[in-house]
């Protein structure tokens, strides 16, 4: 082989292994994520199909049905009440978290406080006792309480969290020191000092925070299963388990659970999707 | 942060803002979590009005019980799957995401929603794309494979079917880390490496993955524990435990102790158990976090 082709061919070797090389990460890339949402696609388009449609299994296409199962779920099986009722525990829960976490980090970060190490380790060490660690004294005390089958089961265990006071009071030590002195300075209350210079210093972390804490909320199963025994005060993702039963001449409803699904998955997606900067923004955090 | 002046000092006032978390943290968290321990002593009948002392036989019973056993390695063999499985496709996504020229945002959003995306509700889509005889996507593997996939008679199978549910699950969270730890490599510690032509695939094995080792040390944690403790809607909604238990992870038979069976003692000896398994799972992630950063004061 001569010197002058085999230069060209690595040339264009080069060339094209560079081409094909960003051709394929993009092709990867793109069958990688349709791979991650098949599902969910096939779930949306088979939620439009009649029991009859979806019993034929390679029927891929959108159904007679169109939103009507969207209707029946929502209407007939109750899942408007099990959607309020998710929204008002996660609501409560995203605020409360937020609120009562802000408190304990100021007093954590700007109050001279004795044994501060030693209160701070006593709020980390509760990240050990997830609810299953607790599940069976918590339940009787929800019992005793009178509280079985009410809104405060589901959220008041729910309402104070190591992960928020740890955050805001990292976040709070990055504060520039003369902000805090200029405070000092004037003479400043605690809760002024929080209102006017640590929240609106913290609105980022508050938004991530708030997605976190809300999609955790939105996604609890367990608890409400075992501490909510009124089927209308039940919470969505529970809901979708009662939906399981529906059937039409002994055939499963699947478009009608598949539906369900779908309607259950669409706040938290939409919360994402709205925040995502200022939730990426606090894992960062999270992770340093 | 030594030398930063604490502008106030009343105790009362610290106190009372942190009063509303210790409120809760002691009468949710703490009381309970203690009273898990006592229970775990005593065998309790009549929902747990009548309580007897018992010592360690709570313990005992369920240590020497083969269903725990099972129970036991089928939720140890379930977190293996989920951690080696979630982190390999998060690891994969990750890093083209990384390297990808152009549209990184784009393609990160599109690739985290999983983390939105309730288990109860994972669980029900893949259950029915999955299902032996409706399943659209079974229908293809068997066509394709010939393989019977018929995973509500075929124990090991059933396990698997739910590990690849949590494994999509976990993939949104897992990206999200992974993609932030990959682009807050310093290019000073790559580029070498780069210009001396090595291919993607080394650069990943011998440079990224050393350098990200924190990171994936922290998803290992993460991923175990929703996998012991998460999991629970999965084996709700799919198996119910089954076939003959093989899908009976420690949650789910926590659950049906302490709730269908009213075993409350035995129940509160299982919760110990993850507990334990808890503990030595945040005792790790925070040794590893400490020797980047400090959590303490």
């Amino acid at each position: 082989m001569s010197v002058k082709t085999d230069t060209s061919l690595v040339d264009r070797v080069g060339v094209t292994d560079l081409l094909s090389d960003d051709v394929f990460i993009h092709a990867a890339l793109v069958l990688s994520i349709l791979l991650m949402g098949l599902p969910l696609l096939l779930a949306a388009v088979m939620s439009t199909q009649s029991t009859t449609e979806i019993y034929q299994v390679t029927n891929v296409g959108v159904g007679s049905e169109g939103l009507s199962n969207y209707e029946t779920a929502l209407v007939d099986y109750n899942l408007t009440t099990y959607m309020v009722n998710s929204f008002v525990m996660a609501a409560v829960i995203v605020v409360g978290k937020i609120a009562l976490s802000l408190l304990a980090a100021l007093a954590l970060v700007y109050y001279r406080l004795p044994y501060e190490r030693a209160v701070f380790m006593f709020i980390l060490l509760t990240l050990l006792m997830p609810v299953p660690v607790r599940i069976v004294p918590l339940f009787q005390l929800m019992a005793d309480l009178g509280w079985a089958n009410t809104l405060l089961s589901i959220t008041g265990p729910y309402i104070a969290s190591a992960t928020a006071v740890f955050l805001f009071r990292q976040h709070f030590l990055s504060i520039p020191v003369s902000l805090v002195e200029n405070a000092r300075l004037d003479d400043v209350g605690p809760l002024t000092f929080l209102w006017k210079v640590l929240i609106p210093m913290s609105k980022g972390m508050i938004a991530g925070l708030a997605v976190i804490e809300f999609i955790y909320a939105w996604n609890q199963y367990l608890w409400p299963l075992i501490v909510i025994s009124d089927q209308h005060k039940q919470v969505i993702q529970v809901g979708i388990k009662f939906l399981q039963g529906a059937s039409q001449s002994g055939l499963t409803q699947w478009s009608l659970i598949m539906a369900g699904a779908i309607i259950a998955l669409i706040p938290p997606l939409l919360v994402l999707i709205a925040l995502h900067k200022p939730l990426l923004e606090t894992f960062a955090i999270q992770q340093k | 942060m030594a030398e930063f002046t604490k502008p106030y000092d009343s105790k009362l006032q610290a106190g009372l803002l942190l009063l509303p978390t210790a409120i809760v943290l002691v009468a949710f968290l703490y009381y309970p979590a203690i009273e898990t321990f006592r229970l775990s002593f005593f065998q309790t009948l009549l929902l747990g009005t009548k309580q007897t002392f018992v010592g360690i036989e709570n313990y005992a019973t369920l240590f020497s019980s083969t269903e725990y056993q099972k129970s036991f390695l089928v939720s140890v063999v379930f977190a293996a799957v989920v951690v080696v499985g979630a982190l390999a496709v998060s690891l994969f996504v990750s890093y083209l995401i990384f390297e990808v020229d152009v549209g990184e945002s784009t393609y990160l959003l599109a690739a985290i929603w999983p983390y939105a995306l309730p288990t109860a509700v994972a669980a029900t889509v893949l259950m029915f794309m999955l299902h032996p005889n409706l399943g659209i996507v079974s229908h293809y593997l068997e066509a394709w494979t010939g393989y019977e996939f018929n995973w509500f008679t075929n124990g090991p199978l059933a396990l698997v079917v739910v590990a690849v549910v949590a494994i999509w699950k976990q993939l949104g969270y897992n990206i999200i880390f992974l993609v932030a730890a990959l682009n807050n490599i310093p290019e000073t510690l790559t580029e070498s490496a780069k210009i001396d032509g090595v291919s993607r695939i080394t650069m990943l094995y011998r440079v990224y993955i050393p350098l990200i080792s924190p990171t994936l040390t922290f998803l290992v944690v993460m991923n175990t524990i929703y996998a012991f403790f998460g999991a629970f809607p999965l084996v709700d909604l799919m198996t119910s435990g089954g076939p003959s238990n093989a899908t009976n992870l420690l949650i789910f038979k926590l659950y049906r102790d302490a709730f269908a069976f009213s075993s409350l003692g035995k129940a509160s000896a299982e919760s110990v158990v993850l507990f334990v398994i808890v503990s030595i799972l945040m005792y790790v992630q925070l040794t590893i976090s400490g020797r980047r950063a400090h959590y303490g004061a």
